[in-house]
């Protein structure tokens, strides 16, 4: 955590321009040193690119990575005044927040994380809680603690007996509840999708639990574009509010297409925000013991 | 009271089967055996629809209490008990 602190001194006194070319010597690095990242990249790159990767777009996919981790600097400060951050899709998810029942999110590894726990945080009286693995869960609020002590984050940690309830809970109290839902925690049934162009397997987990919620779903996704500019969309995925026992099977698979449809937009839109660093598309993802968060 | 108790310790036992399509049968279920986990090797997302059912079904509210629900679910025994106990049709 000292580098961090120091890191997070350094962006916060000398500013983002001098701040960021540290950043290009940790693309650099990556593009240079890191073999395990590296294939991971060339080996989705070209899926999303639709041709051959050159070593650019290498140096471009750990500049994105490198950005967008720097940027949470900022935003954990509320330094929000440094970004011209455009939200699309908004109708997509204002009517379910004043509706005030509840509603589920779904991201992926795909962009910046804290940049849309930013805009929730600038709409009052919203509130956002998030599902993720007690490890990282950990992992994340002591780096929050290191940068902002103020700034604390809603965590429920997964692997619990009452992990689920705890979801339940949050969205009974009309709260917004997050999660990444493209990498499994091992060890659960997953679904076969086509992920640009090949199959790649995705958890079913997070959407049978929405189902069960009978929740409305929106996908979220907050890409970086390049210099300090972010996009965030909101889209529809799914709505399982009146999705009868019978269907629930059904209905959770066409969640899962639709999900695997965003996601391939998504990362042909912005193909340097895919932030899984390892094969995605042979084994099945052990997203836990990798050094990604 | 265990009489009725064996009673509705089968019935709570059916509704997890049929709710989560369990390939056990009832009658095989060990009551004191865990459920999450090893065991019966339900995950947290089996443990909600469970949850679910037996809140529906005996109108009963299960909260997020984390060491509560370590006891409630610890066995078919001890969910059986609570329902008992908590049950308001």
């Amino acid at each position: 955590m000292l580098m961090l602190r120091i890191m997070s001194w350094i962006s916060l006194r000398l500013g983002r321009r001098v701040a960021r070319s540290v950043l290009h010597l940790i693309a650099a690095y990556f593009v240079l040193f890191a073999p395990d990242n590296r294939r991971a990249s060339l080996n989705y790159l070209p899926r999303a690119l639709g041709r051959p990767a050159t070593w650019l777009d290498l140096y471009r996919h750990f500049f994105c990575f490198a950005a967008t981790i720097h940027d949470r600097i900022y935003l954990i400060n509320r330094r929000y005044d440094l970004f011209d951050i455009d939200i699309q899709g908004k109708e997509n998810i204002h009517p379910l927040i004043d509706a005030g029942k509840g509603v589920l999110l779904m991201g992926a590894h795909l962009g910046s994380f804290e940049v849309m726990r930013a805009i929730g945080r600038q709409l009052p009286g919203l509130r956002v809680a998030m599902v993720m693995h007690e490890d990282n869960a950990q992992k994340i609020n002591s780096m929050l603690a290191a940068i902002n002590p103020e700034a604390s984050m809603d965590i429920i940690p997964l692997g619990r007996i009452d992990s689920m309830l705890q979801v339940q809970e949050r969205l009974g109290d009309g709260m917004l509840v997050g999660m990444l839902s493209d990498r499994t925690l091992g060890n659960e049934p997953m679904a076969q999708v086509n992920l640009l162009g090949a199959t790649a397997a995705l958890p079913t987990g997070p959407f049978r639990m929405a189902a069960l919620l009978r929740r409305p779903v929106v996908f979220m996704v907050g890409l970086y574009m390049g210099d300090n500019r972010y996009q965030i969309h909101f889209e529809t995925l799914a709505d399982f509010s009146e999705t009868p026992r019978g269907q629930r099977d059904q209905a959770v698979e066409m969640a899962i297409a639709r999900y695997t449809e965003l996601l391939n937009r998504y990362t042909r839109l912005a193909p340097y925000n895919w932030f899984n660093f390892f094969d995605y598309w042979q084994s099945v993802p052990a997203s836990l013991n990798e050094k990604n968060e | 009271m265990i009489e009725n108790n064996s009673t509705l310790q089968l019935e709570v036992a059916e509704l997890m089967v049929q709710a989560l399509n369990l390939d056990t049968a009832v009658a095989e279920i060990d009551p004191d055996a865990p459920l999450y986990g090893d065991g019966l090797g339900l995950d947290s997302i089996d443990i909600l629809e469970v949850a679910l059912v037996i809140s529906k079904r005996y109108g009963l509210q299960l909260k997020a209490d984390s060491e509560d629900n370590h006891r409630i679910f610890s066995s078919l025994r001890n969910l059986t008990d609570y329902v008992a106990t908590h049950k308001t049709k």
